[in-house]
């Protein structure tokens, strides 16, 4: 057997299992945290965006088609659902901080809710974007895992739905500081609850890097967006679809 | 660690029940989740081998969106093509989501905290 059909046949075997995705997908997120703690928790340098771009581009330089690999990372995929149930946590946490402010707080996130899937579906509407990703935009300010179960709920792409759910988080954790401070707001249950709506996960966990009450709001934001998302969502996609 | 990865996994599948025979319009996980906020008020606490289970996730949880939004290979030529538009509607939407949450948490609780003090 020569060298070069030994190796084909490694390839072969290799790319049949699901090590090789596992093996990429766990390697290229390792590699983002390196990169994000390296800049010194840089939200630019975002260990999921860079993940995403890495798995990405190797498997199109090896030409391996996306179903073969997700065939192999779906069991990492599977634990989102596990990932979403453990939000309860954090939420529960967070509860018994309300101290009386739950009637500003449920207001702040109906309308905080109501203007993100409004705006974003309306601007993406008026610059004449497809209905494929116009729906993908509706859960977009949800915490992906949940926003992903709805996004299957109301029959649109949950990869889109994810891809613009991270990218939000990412936009809401570089552009909150800058909109929270042109507004002059200073409490910090304030700020870190604006957070959690508008940026979700990878906005909370930037709210707590700055302050353990700003990050308790956040997850407590985010965790009841997505409770009251889940249930809004397909009626309000329904009702204007 | 077992036993956390157990109650997760317990209240998972009894969201996914109920999501199938009682409430399809909601996803099981999300149900599982209010489940499990129930159980917790009900019981008052977390026990300590939930909560490691669940600081677990969330610490990684970025890790759970890569191989479906590695999909993101399907979808190039859309999102080239609608590129204008997703940016704006995206950074759009994030200003005007943080901007409102936060004028209206600040309204609504500043007139009632200066009544009290």
């Amino acid at each position: 057997m020569s060298e070069k059909h030994s190796i084909v046949e490694i390839w072969v075997y290799l790319s049949g299992s699901p090590l090789f995705a596992l093996f990429i997908t766990l390697a290229a997120y390792q590699i983002g945290l390196t990169i994000y703690k390296a800049t010194k928790q840089n939200p630019l340098a975002n260990p999921v965006a860079i993940a995403i771009i890495l798995v990405a581009s190797i498997i199109q330089f090896v030409e391996m088609p996306y179903s073969t690999y997700f065939e192999g990372a779906q069991f990492i995929h599977f634990l989102l659902g596990s990932a979403t149930v453990s939000l309860a946590i954090p939420i529960y946490r967070g509860l018994s901080s309300l101290k009386g402010r739950s009637l500003p707080l449920l207001a702040s996130l109906i309308a905080g809710g109501l203007v993100s899937i409004v705006g974003a579906v309306n601007i993406a509407k008026l610059l004449g974007a497809d209905s494929s990703i116009t729906g993908a935009m509706y859960p977009k300010s949800v915490t992906a895992p949940i926003a992903m179960g709805i996004a299957e709920r109301i029959g649109v792409s949950p990869t889109l739905t994810a891809i613009f759910a991270v990218t939000t988080g990412i936009l809401g954790a570089i552009l909150a500081p800058f909109i929270l401070n042109a507004l002059g707001m200073k409490a910090w249950w304030q700020r870190g609850f604006a957070i959690g709506i508008g940026a979700h996960g990878i906005g909370t966990s930037r709210a707590f890097s700055i302050h353990p009450e700003a990050g308790t709001y956040a997850s407590l934001a985010m965790g009841m967006n997505g409770v009251i998302s889940a249930v809004a969502i397909p009626i309000l996609y329904h009702l204007f679809n | 660690m077992i036993s956390g990865l157990v109650q997760i996994l317990l209240f998972q599948s009894l969201g996914e029940l109920v999501s199938k025979f009682v409430l399809p319009t909601l996803p099981g996980p999300v149900i599982g989740l209010v489940l499990l906020i129930v159980w917790l008020v009900l019981r008052k606490g977390i026990n300590h081998e939930l909560a490691m289970v669940a600081d677990g996730f969330s610490q990684y949880l970025g890790l759970l969106f890569v191989p479906a939004a590695v999909g993101v290979v399907l979808f190039l030529p859309q999102l080239k093509a609608n590129a204008l538009a997703i940016v704006s509607a995206l950074v759009g939407s994030v200003i005007l989501t943080i901007a409102t949450s936060a004028i209206v948490v600040r309204f609504l609780s500043s007139k009632p905290k200066e009544v009290n003090q």
